[in-house]
């Protein structure tokens, strides 16, 4: 689950996060050292009782922000019993961050799916086929989302996006495997290119509902 | 306080601000300009009960506001200032800054510690 974190410190005034459950207790986090984990779990549950109150007065509530003199706490639930709140500078970008806690969010659901199949204790009869299959399905759908990325890539930036999009690839499957658990690290490398931050939320807008689709399988 | 519903009419007439309710600590409503502002107010107590919470836990200082963001990007806010609390709807196409600038230059006027000058 650190991995998960570990992007959104990249953000430029983003200290670090942190991941809270209920009943689990600390998950994850990169905070520095001077925040002790027992602190930790407790803002976590203070936060987590605070989004349950939230969402009774607003049930499409996404993120919880605390402005602090010399901080800026941003809390958003993962799960009903899962938080995850980033610790950051008064100056930091808030629209990067909230794109990122989206794609995080969206990688979170992804990997507890994939966590609940994995765990079935009887697999049915045609499990023996499925890893083929799926991986076939996989493969079509990357394609399709990479189609979907390189489109929304030119209305960003124009004629050069094809030949930007093709290098980035590129760039990306030489750093591991292509496959979609890295998908992330691919948007992050074409953020890189595109630089501009309004731009940057254009895209991620652009490609969201493909994202989805393929994240959903 | 003495003028509460002039503050809270001048923060209701800030662009894309729906508006706003003044509380007391306690709960006690002292002036608002929402329809329903019983949907807020506890939950602004909530916010600052526990915003104290998170900063006792962490070691940071004044909080300055809480803020609720939904999936439209439309926000409510809660600011403490000194015994009160304001809520504020505010809509997403409304300037942050603006608004921020505004609630804190009201709040420097009635208040005489806290959220003044912290903008």
């Amino acid at each position: 689950m650190i991995n998960l974190i570990d992007e959104l410190k990249a953000i430029p005034g983003v200290i670090g996060a942190s991941i809270v459950a209920a009943d689990e207790g600390l998950k994850a986090t990169n905070l520095p050292n001077f925040f002790k984990p027992e602190r930790l779990v407790l803002v976590g549950n203070h936060l987590l009782k605070l989004y349950a109150a939230g969402q009774l007065s607003f049930n499409d509530l996404t993120d919880i922000t605390m402005n602090f003199d010399e901080s800026v706490v941003v809390a958003r639930a993962l799960d009903k019993n899962i938080i995850l709140f980033v610790i950051c500078d008064p100056n930091f970008n808030n629209n990067l961050l909230n794109m990122s806690l989206n794609l995080l969010q969206d990688e979170f659901k992804a990997q507890n799916i994939s966590t609940l199949s994995t765990a079935s204790p009887t697999p049915a009869p045609a499990a023996a086929t499925a890893p083929a299959e799926a991986q076939a399905s996989s493969d079509t759908n990357l394609d399709d989302l990479f189609s979907v990325m390189e489109k929304g890539l030119g209305k960003i930036l124009g004629p050069m996006a094809e030949f930007i999009f093709a290098e980035v690839v590129e760039k990306w499957t030489a750093n591991g495997v292509a496959n979609g658990s890295r998908i992330d690290e691919l948007i992050k490398l074409l953020n890189q290119e595109i630089i501009d931050l309004d731009k940057i939320e254009h895209y991620r807008e652009i490609i969201s509902p493909a994202l989805k689709e393929f994240q959903k399988g | 306080m003495a003028n509460a519903s002039d503050f809270v009419d001048r923060v209701s007439r800030i662009d894309g601000i729906v508006g706003c309710v003044l509380i007391r600590n306690d709960g006690k409503k002292i002036a608002q300009s929402l329809d329903n502002p019983e949907a807020y107010t506890e939950l602004m107590q909530s916010s600052n009960s526990i915003s104290a919470d998170v900063m006792d836990s962490i070691g940071f200082s004044y909080c300055r506001y809480v803020s609720f963001t939904q999936e439209n990007f439309d926000e409510f806010y809660m600011f403490p200032i000194e015994n009160y609390l304001l809520g504020v709807v505010k809509l997403a196409e409304c300037s942050l800054e603006t608004m921020l600038e505004t609630v804190y230059q009201l709040i420097g006027r009635v208040s005489t510690g806290g959220a003044e000058g912290a903008y």
